[in-house]
């Protein structure tokens, strides 16, 4: 569990962060997100001491982070960036195992633990021998997101970790980190200006702005009340519709009766309400056909309950 | 895999300079003894014409090799040149047989231009080889040392009356001990330089104010010209060796190789620290950004990231300053510090230019060396992070 109470960063006369409280539950995804400048990273930072905190308190598991020795505090917190900041000399088995050999583990288990962060990430084994040059920037992003969880640490700061990828890894990573955290119930502070990666990322959405906090919540919360016009227009403005159908899937919509097969287009169940309007809108059509996995019908999606259900609840 | 059907520009042009030089130049030059000036003689007048011509025709080859280079004649070629550096010592062992009178002991044979021309362009003509075949540095070095083990056995059998020869000879223990003497001082200097600007690299990123002055300074005693340095070190250095007796004990004294010693890393130094503090400056503040928030201590991070990823331009200070020392010690020789220049500025003196050759080349082969040797090094460790 991580907390801020009214943490303040100056640099010289400019306030970077003002007076902002949060607090992130242990397992929570929360995710800072705002326009550059706002303090998103700089706030990421002042938790692992990369920046220290002007004013304030922040608390680790209800502890104070200045208890800590700054470099202990760090190995207990994974840390991943925008450029990686692989160890270029380092192989990438090298690179994964920086923590656990900085806190001193046996060669055994840091090779045991390098092999099964690489497999969790989908790395294939012969990489580890390969140097960070040689590998691609998805792939790159990969290994760093394994070094941050080398040593299991409870938190995982990331800063626009896949701020450089294309759209298509990046949307992966996110689907897998998503997945992740699922599995290993991390706490996890993200930064990001990418807003549908926001969305799709977090369990607690901090919308930031000149240093302050204007609007905490869940995805949908936000969505449906924004604050003021600067989180709406953050939000996408008049895209938010589009935004919030793409966070609920078609299976919560349909209706589970058991359609006439062949009747329409078909949906899977999977697929989110963005998704779903789209294909109508393709086919010129106001019902689909719902399959599940294995493509079998289990349902049917009309217009007007995703239009229904998408205003009121 | 090559398959440039135009004629390689540069090695016909390499060769047809060669072959000019051959035919044109004379390669050497009779002197009954060490002080009269020798008679020029051109290939032609040494050995014949057949000797020449049979001499011309590798060039020849290479040229026609290379007007259509193909992979395989491109190799063809490299052959030839080498068999050419290769050939070179034994034609002179020849040549000095043929034109020196037996009856004439004093007599010796100078080199003349066209023989250190044609080795030059040869040389020319292998590095142009080198990069069109993409061979390894070493691998040309090894092939190198081939064609040195000839000269070497050509040089101490039947080579003794050529004048650089002699020259040696006459003084090959003083010759061993300029040699050594020369390394010694420039290593000395390189080493103390390294330590010191490693030093004033590591407080200039410290303290912002420093480095403008740092930089001035050092700025300001590269533009003092050597000779001049060395006067300037003379009289504080034979007061303080008067007024500190075991300086004084030590050999430091107004010359030798203390004032020689000092104006060395002074001249180090800007390469030295200007390359370090780049270097140093010069690594991925991301990577660093992350070796920190991994908890890194500083001096892990100095030491297992930083120093490591600055490593090759640091080397690079090192190969600059280096082979620019090699050639200041030259001049030291002036202020009695000893090494090589000593035979330079002694064969100016008795107008004896193959003296000179005997203390110049030397310097010349230790400064390519060291080149290679460092850029070779810098070459490897930048090779596994080429990002």
């Amino acid at each position: 569990m991580i907390e801020l109470f009214d943490v303040t960063r100056r640099f010289g006369d400019e306030t970077a962060v003002d007076r902002i409280s949060l607090r992130v539950e242990r397992g929570e995804f929360c995710v800072l997100v705002g326009t550059s400048g706002c303090g998103k990273s700089t706030t990421l930072r002042m938790i692992n001491r990369l920046i220290e905190h002007s004013e304030g308190e922040i608390h680790l598991d209800g502890q104070p982070i200045r208890d800590f020795p700054e470099d202990q505090l760090r190995r207990r917190i994974g840390y991943a960036i925008q450029s990686t900041g692989l160890f270029p000399h380092w192989t990438v088995a090298r690179n994964i195992g920086l923590v656990p050999r900085l806190l001193q583990w046996s060669g055994s288990r840091i090779q045991d633990r390098v092999e099964a962060l690489m497999a969790l990430l989908g790395l294939p084994p012969e990489f580890a021998h390969k140097y960070p040059h040689q590998l691609s920037g998805g792939q790159a992003q990969r290994v760093g997101v394994a070094r941050a969880l080398a040593a299991d640490p409870d938190i995982l700061l990331m800063d626009e970790p896949f701020g450089a990828l294309d759209p298509i890894t990046r949307q992966t990573l996110q689907v897998e980190l998503r997945d992740l955290q699922d599995r290993l119930d991390k706490t996890i502070v993200f930064v990001t200006h990418d807003m549908d990666e926001a969305l799709a990322l977090a369990d607690r959405l901090v919308v930031m702005h000149e240093g302050r906090i204007v609007q905490q919540g869940s995805p949908i919360e936000l969505l449906r009340a924004p604050a003021d016009d600067f989180v709406a227009s953050l939000l996408g403005g008049d895209d938010r519709g589009l935004k919030e159908a793409a966070l609920v899937r078609v299976g919560e919509r349909m209706q589970p009766i058991t359609p006439k097969v062949g009747e329409a287009p078909w949906v899977s169940r999977e697929a989110t309400l963005n998704q779903a309007l789209s294909l109508m809108l393709w086919h010129q059509t106001r019902h689909l056909l719902v399959v599940d996995d294995a493509d079998a019908p289990v349902g049917r999606l009309s217009l007007d309950a995703l239009l229904q259900k998408a205003h009121h609840e | 895999m090559i398959r440039d059907a135009r004629p390689n520009r540069v090695l016909v042009s390499l060769m047809s300079l060669g072959l000019l030089a051959w035919l044109g130049l004379d390669a050497l030059s009779v002197a009954p003894n060490r002080l009269v000036q020798g008679t020029p003689l051109n290939p032609v007048e040494a050995l014949g014409w057949w000797v020449t011509l049979v001499g011309a025709l590798p060039m020849v080859c290479v040229v026609w090799l290379a007007w259509r280079p193909t992979a395989f004649r491109l190799w063809a070629s490299l052959g030839v040149v080498v068999g050419l550096l290769m050939a070179m010592p034994l034609w002179l062992s020849g040549a000095v047989v043929a034109v020196l009178d037996p009856e004439l002991p004093q007599a010796r044979v100078g080199i003349g231009p066209g023989f250190w021309v044609l080795l030059f362009l040869w040389l020319l003509v292998l590095v142009e080889l080198r990069i069109r075949l993409r061979l390894r540095r070493a691998w040309v070095w090894g092939l190198l040392l081939f064609v040195l083990v000839v000269w070497g056995i050509a040089l101490s059998h039947w080579l003794t009356p050529l004048a650089l020869v002699q020259e040696y000879q006459a003084r090959s223990d003083q010759f061993l001990e300029a040699v050594s003497y020369h390394v010694a001082l420039v290593g000395a200097a390189v080493g103390a330089s390294l330590v010191i600007g490693l030093g004033m690299a590591l407080t200039m990123r410290r303290f912002d104010g420093l480095r403008r002055l740092g930089f001035g300074v050092l700025n300001f005693l590269q533009t003092i010209p050597s000779l001049a340095l060395f006067g300037l070190l003379l009289a504080p250095l034979a007061w303080l060796s008067h007024q500190v007796p075991w300086l004084g004990a030590l050999g430091v004294s107004g010359i030798g190789w203390a004032p020689a010693w000092l104006a060395l890393v002074a001249y180090s130094l800007l390469p030295m620290v200007r390359n370090t503090y780049v270097a140093l400056e010069g690594v991925d503040p991301g990577v660093i950004e992350s070796a920190r928030g991994m908890g890194m201590s500083r001096l892990q991070v100095f030491f297992q990231v930083r120093l490591p990823l600055a490593l090759p331009v640091m080397l690079e200070g090192v190969r600059i300053t280096t082979v620019q020392a090699i050639g200041l010690t030259a001049v030291a020789a002036l202020i009695g510090a000893g090494g090589l220049g000593t035979f330079i500025f002694q064969g100016l003196g008795q107008a004896a230019m193959d003296l000179v050759l005997l203390g110049a080349l030397p310097i010349i082969a230790m400064a390519l060396m060291a080149d290679a040797l460092l850029g070779a090094l810098a070459e490897r460790l930048r090779r596994r992070e080429a990002a």
